[in-house]
């Protein structure tokens, strides 16, 4: 396999709850004691992006996986692990040193209607990064780039003069998409970005993704809680619980042949049009809190086939025989 | 009752909202029927006014919306003309409804058995223990693990598909003929939502409630409805029984909106879109309301809005339709 064009490794993100050094101390049975506690959203995530392909990161809400995105763009930065592009880490890189990359690497965000600044029209909005990051342009040269990445969203270049709000939010979509493609990027982050969306709008903005994957030979990792998407998107497909990857496979591989408990029980809740009843795969309980995580797997507690073992140890991804990876010791053991 | 006249029957009803520069008309000659026990489906994008739908079979549109016309017959009597003291009669009592948002719909200052209670004395007289016994019951009804705990608890300390579960069981408490669920899934998870839609069918089906569910995921109306409504831009364009119209659509609109869905597709290939969006409200077209939209649009379409014509078992507002049926007409008697 070529090198990869992402590499996360053992990436772990914590965010603290419990505030100051003053505010964790208290005074207990005749002791004083400090106390702390945090959020583990990420917990040692390994994921590499191959060049070219749409990697999709499902889970659902509260699994870490808007967080492993922004921890990729460096918007946050991770509590322990390394974040590497084209072969150099960057989750360390200071000030002018992550330029380059921020150009390489753009993000579409969920909410058309809050990533747009209301007070910019969307020739600003437009020319605003390429300004940016390739000031040795002139003016016309930016003014046409911006005509062209409009063209190929579908904005008619004519409406540049509007503001934000003059748009369905499915224009603004396309909008935000002009706005990521402007710098001429290698890789996109694309977080829940057609969630917002109607369903005759989604399936727009979905055919637009997939033709600039193809002209403009782009790598994309996808977010998204919406299995039937990543089905029709994806190339691979990384599943994700409580902050760990559990399940890592080829799409079609994925889809037809579930390993993990939770994959199979996550498969079973999409709604098919072929359907008369809801039939699905029911989970005990409920997700627990990421802030007191649950010994061994994290999946153990609606597991319906946890052991003793799963209680207590924490499953690695193994490569099973049909090309899938799974985190899980039942597949492991061959119980499953 | 005469067992032939449906439960609810809403005739030609007009909803119009009076703001700045005119009335804005939200729905134009609704008209359906519910029979006892029943599962109705009410499906569209947003701005199809399905909601404003649901609002108004509860006379619970507020100014500046107002109904312009039509009738909503429940048991014969029209909630359209009847006095507030009435209608407060029957909301809550004998038709209940589900809000969209578990977050917003309880109160967050009081316990969930006051809520409860308070439901049930607005209604009857009763004491307030016999009152909680009948909300433990239902609360029981919905799988709600240790009722009689959860009672004195307050709705933060529920998850979200719990707080669902709990504003279906106050749905309950009186026993209704009707419920109307407003989106009640689409603020929920995957596998949350499958449970919710699960338990809301076995419940309707054996308490024989009638249940209109309002939604936009075709999925879940496949699974959970009889028949279903197709909304665009305030009108009813196609109706008839469920599988029938999900099979074979008629409305080229139903069409695009079931193709558009990312399972119809092949993987990685292009999705069907409709082009363009629904028009708002300020500027309807003209004639049918779906022509700019449309691949089949004729003259015809711009200038009159279609009648109801009947294909199969479905009941379709197109001229593209009528034609080709008259068409086939034509054909047969020169066959014969």
């Amino acid at each position: 396999m070529t090198s990869p064009l992402v590499d996360i490794r053992g990436l772990e993100k914590r965010f603290d709850l419990s505030g100051s050094f003053l505010e964790q101390i208290t005074f207990k049975g005749g002791r004083f004691q400090r106390k702390q506690e945090a959020v583990h959203a990420i917990n040692g995530v390994d994921l590499q992006v191959q060049k070219g392909e749409a990697l999709c990161v499902v889970g659902e809400s509260g699994c870490g996986k808007s967080t492993v995105a922004r921890t990729v763009m460096g918007l946050l930065s991770p509590s322990a692990g390394e974040v590497h592009y084209g072969g150099q880490r960057i989750d360390n890189l200071k000030g002018g040193d992550v330029l380059p990359y921020r150009r390489k690497m753009q993000m579409i965000f969920q909410n058309p209607y809050a990533s747009l600044n209301p007070r910019m029209t969307i020739q600003q909005t437009l020319e605003e990064p390429i300004h940016f990051h390739r000031p040795e342009l002139a003016r016309s040269e930016v003014r046409e780039k911006v005509q062209e990445v409009m063209q190929s969203v579908g904005i008619d270049p004519e409406w540049g003069s509007r503001f934000g709000h003059e748009f369905s939010g499915g224009q603004r979509q396309r909008i935000a998409i002009a706005r990521a493609l402007a710098v001429d990027p290698e890789f996109i982050v694309a977080d829940e970005p057609i969630s917002a969306l109607d369903v005759s709008i989604q399936a727009q903005v979905l055919n637009l993704l997939m033709e600039a994957q193809e002209t403009r030979n782009l790598t994309y990792l996808f977010i998204t809680h919406d299995l039937a998407v990543v089905e029709h998107f994806g190339t691979r497909v990384a599943v994700m619980y409580l902050g760990r990857v559990c399940e890592l496979a080829e799409t079609k591989t994925l889809f037809a042949e579930p390993r993990h408990p939770y994959t199979q029980a996550l498969l079973s809740a999409i709604p098919r049009l072929e359907d008369d009843r809801p039939n699905y795969i029911r989970l005990q309980g409920e997700v627990p809190t990421p802030v007191n995580l649950p010994s061994g797997c994290v999946f153990h507690g609606r597991c319906p086939y946890a052991n003793e073992r799963c209680r207590q140890e924490i499953p690695r991804l193994i490569v099973t025989d049909g090309g899938s990876q799974v985190a899980c010791h039942a597949v492991e053991e061959g119980r499953l | 009752m005469k067992s032939d006249t449906p439960l609810l029957e809403v005739k030609n009803l007009d909803v119009r909202f009076a703001v700045r520069g005119g009335d804005l008309t939200a729905l134009r000659g609704i008209s359906f029927s519910l029979d006892k026990g029943e599962r109705l489906g009410l499906v569209g994008e947003s701005g199809a006014g399905k909601s404003v739908a649901a609002f108004s079979i509860l006379n619970l549109i507020a100014r500046p919306g107002y109904i312009a016309g039509g009738q909503i017959l429940f048991e014969g009597e029209d909630l359209a003309a009847m006095s507030e003291r009435e209608l407060r009669k029957i909301r809550g009592n004998r038709i209940a409804m589900i809000f969209q948002d578990p977050m917003m719909t309880l109160n967050p200052v009081l316990s969930i058995g006051t809520q409860m209670v308070e439901a049930i004395k607005a209604h009857r007289r009763i004491g307030t223990k016999a009152a909680r016994e009948i909300a433990v019951g239902k609360l029981r009804k919905v799988q709600i693990p240790s009722p009689e705990k959860r009672l004195d608890q307050y709705p933060h300390e529920l998850s979200g598909g719990m707080r669902q579960r709990v504003i279906i069981a106050i749905a309950l408490l009186l026993d209704p003929e009707i419920i109307v669920a407003d989106e009640p899934t689409t603020a929920l998870d995957v596998t949350i939502q499958a449970e919710i839609m699960a338990l809301l069918l076995d419940l309707c089906e054996q308490e024989n409630v009638a249940l209109m569910l309002i939604t936009h995921d075709l999925g879940v109306v496949s699974q959970v409805t009889q028949r279903m409504l197709v909304m665009y831009s305030g009108r009813i364009i196609e109706q008839g029984p469920t599988r029938e119209i999900i099979n074979d659509a008629q409305h080229p609109y139903t069409q695009g909106l079931i193709n558009a869905l990312p399972q119809m597709g092949e993987p990685g290939a292009r999705l069907f879109q409709i082009p363009g969006s629904m028009p708002s409200l300020k500027n309807v077209p003209s004639g049918c309301p779906f022509h700019p939209r449309c691949d089949f649009a004729t003259d015809q379409c711009r200038q009159t809005m279609p009648e109801y014509v009947r294909s199969g078992n479905v009941d379709v507002a197109c001229y593209e339709v009528s034609n080709l049926i008259e068409q086939e007409k034509r054909m047969q008697e020169a066959g014969s």
